[in-house]
């Protein structure tokens, strides 16, 4: 059966179930925020969302409204209001397993990059809001998960700007400059791909396409190389109960999961 | 200790002992009435060049009365800490107001990024983890403090924060300097005259940012008698020593929302995301800003009550808000 999606209800549903359930995970501005929704109301009810506004354990109410952060939709019914130095502390100390944030442009390393385009800082080709709380989840959470939108020019060599970090240059940087031991990023959500970092060399690597596209069609373009995984999985595009939830529960206004219109066999 | 790293932005730091000898001086202890209209507030404690913050968002809670006020009297050069801002920043630069920018978060839209990119403002790189850590540094009385975040990136370099070598662990730690806003604005659900108060729901940094400010405006929603404060003590956000002025500002964050009291107004919000150009920024800043006389002038006439009334009706989530 062929099922109609857009780019980005594909890449919220594969966010979504990279999830586990009975974890913690730090979620950030934007995409992440509707990620989290869909994965609590389908995959992972016992997940703990923490946010940087001071709310932990939310079970926000829908839909999700455009751009909000603290509002009393995306706090609600949490175990804990506290502030933003207490919810980074939790990250600080250990306790959150995922961290979750969107990305402008990454590198083969999975630097993060939303501050700015072009060579001078002073003078930006383009720039972007920056960090807000990228940082901290990226330094200080277990493993950290990427979403972005699949354009190949967003994956460069390196990064104009690492405004988040990734593997840094390389195998043990991380650890070189001072951030906390084993942590980094972890996976790569795109709106047609998944991709990891291999163990050894800390590379960014494809693992998995949307069904019915293949691994050249993915990469090409991209300027980082990434590296591809033996198998590459055949990413399944979104369920019914994932499209039913994201259009009539999150999103109904059909603003934030509108994107370039799929198709793919179910 | 040694120092391994030093970003490159320009940093107002105030040393903890001049920041208390200011407290001990300018910080009132007695309790006495600080109610004051917008437009005194701004004006006695809102000075050109200032640094200013502010607690939670453009949608939630924001002080958004307080800046329109500032803009309104065409303050200059004033240095942001912006954290949570989709479109503070955009107006006071918009305004003529802000020259240096502190970013968590920048601001949403092209008129910002623009503004950046021209050079009319100028942006020094923190986080939002940092700046709150910043804060909470100034709020102990201490000159900096340690954090495990900003590490390996080129955010550290264009920030103002320093890597040493930690006398502990022997490995490098991050250290940001504190931050002692001159001016903080806060708008609260509730005060009473002395400037006690209360937010309900989270927040970012509202204790630190009220302890760490040399002048701190709260505007409030609602005037409660002190009597409510010592009958339930645990919700006191703010004590009214930390306090200079209380404003009254019933819907003060319009356009953004106030948990369980009224909904943002998305509309509204959609016209200042919608702003690109200086003309349509000037057009705006004209008619919603410039045109009216103070708050209560805006909420008449550029809002009305049939849409207060709606925006109220919406905010039907009342679990833990009181």
């Amino acid at each position: 059966m062929l099922v109609e999606f857009t780019d980005t209800e594909f890449m919220i549903c594969t966010a979504a179930r990279l999830l586990e359930d009975r974890k913690t995970v730090f979620v950030g501005w934007g995409m992440p925020q509707l990620v989290a929704m869909l994965a609590e109301r389908l995959y992972t009810p016992q997940l703990v969302q923490l946010y940087e506004f001071g709310a932990v354990g939310p079970q926000s109410q829908t839909p999700f409204v455009r751009g909000t952060m603290g509002g009393p939709t995306n706090v609600y019914r949490s175990l804990q209001w506290s502030n933003m130095n207490w919810a980074f502390s939790y990250a600080a100390t250990g306790y959150v397993d995922y961290g979750m944030i969107g990305a402008a442009q990454i590198d083969g390393y999975g630097n993060v990059n939303s501050t700015l385009l072009g060579e001078s800082y002073e003078r930006p080709g383009r720039r972007f809001p920056g960090s807000g709380g990228g940082n901290e989840v990226a330094s200080l959470c277990w493993k950290t998960i990427l979403v972005m939108k699949h354009e190949p020019r967003r994956f460069v060599q390196r990064v104009d700007f690492i405004t988040s970090p990734g593997y840094l240059d390389g195998p043990g940087a991380r650890e070189k400059a001072g951030l906390p031991q084993g942590t980094g990023p972890w996976r790569v959500v795109t709106s047609k791909a998944l991709f990891g970092f291999e163990q050894e060399t800390k590379r960014l690597t494809l693992l998995g396409v949307l069904k019915g596209m293949a691994a050249p069609e993915v990469l090409q373009g991209m300027e980082c190389e990434p590296l591809v995984a033996q198998a590459v999985e055949a990413l399944a595009p979104p369920t019914e109960d994932e499209l039913r939830v994201l259009r009539r529960e999150i999103d109904p206004s059909g603003i934030i999961i509108r994107g370039e219109k799929m198709r793919a066999a179910r | 200790m040694e120092t391994i790293q030093q970003g490159t932005a320009e940093v107002r730091f105030t040393h903890p002992d001049a920041f208390r000898e200011w407290v001990r001086q300018h910080k009132r202890r007695e309790m006495v009435e600080k109610l004051l209209s917008e437009r005194e507030a701004i004006a006695r404690f809102v000075a050109d060049g200032d640094y200013i913050a502010y607690d939670f968002s453009s949608l939630t809670r924001g002080p958004q009365a307080l800046v329109r006020e500032i803009i309104r009297q065409r303050r200059k050069d004033l240095w942001v800490c912006a954290e949570f801002t989709l479109h503070e920043t955009a107006l006071l630069v918009g305004g003529g107001c802000a020259s240096r920018i502190d970013v968590g978060f920048l601001g949403y839209g092209n008129y910002i990024c623009r503004a950046v990119s021209e050079g009319r403002v100028r942006v020094f790189d923190w986080t939002n983890g940092s700046l709150a850590s910043r804060m909470l540094a100034a709020a102990r009385g201490v000159p900096f403090m340690p954090v495990r975040t900003l590490l390996g990136t080129d955010t550290l370099c264009r920030s103002g924060a320093r890597v040493v070598s930690d006398p502990f662990t022997g490995g490098p730690i991050c250290l940001v300097p504190a931050l002692n806003p001159d001016v903080c604005l806060l708008h609260v659900h509730q005060a009473d005259l002395f400037g006690n108060a209360r937010i309900f729901g989270t927040n970012l940094f509202a204790l630190e940012a009220a302890m760490a400010g040399k002048k701190v405006i709260v505007s409030t929603e609602e005037i409660i008698d002190p009597l409510e404060f010592r009958k339930d003590p645990a919700r006191t956000t703010i004590p009214y020593f930390l306090v200079d002025a209380v404003v009254h500002l019933p819907f003060g964050a319009y356009p953004a929302g106030v948990q369980a009291r009224y909904e943002l107004d998305l509309e509204h919000i959609d016209k200042l995301n919608a702003i690109q150009t200086e003309e349509q920024m000037q057009a705006y800043l004209s008619e919603y800003v410039y045109a009216v006389e103070d708050h209560a002038d805006f909420l008449e006439r550029k809002v009305g009550w049939r849409r207060l009334q709606d925006l109220t009706r919406r905010a039907t989530t009342r679990e833990g808000y009181h």
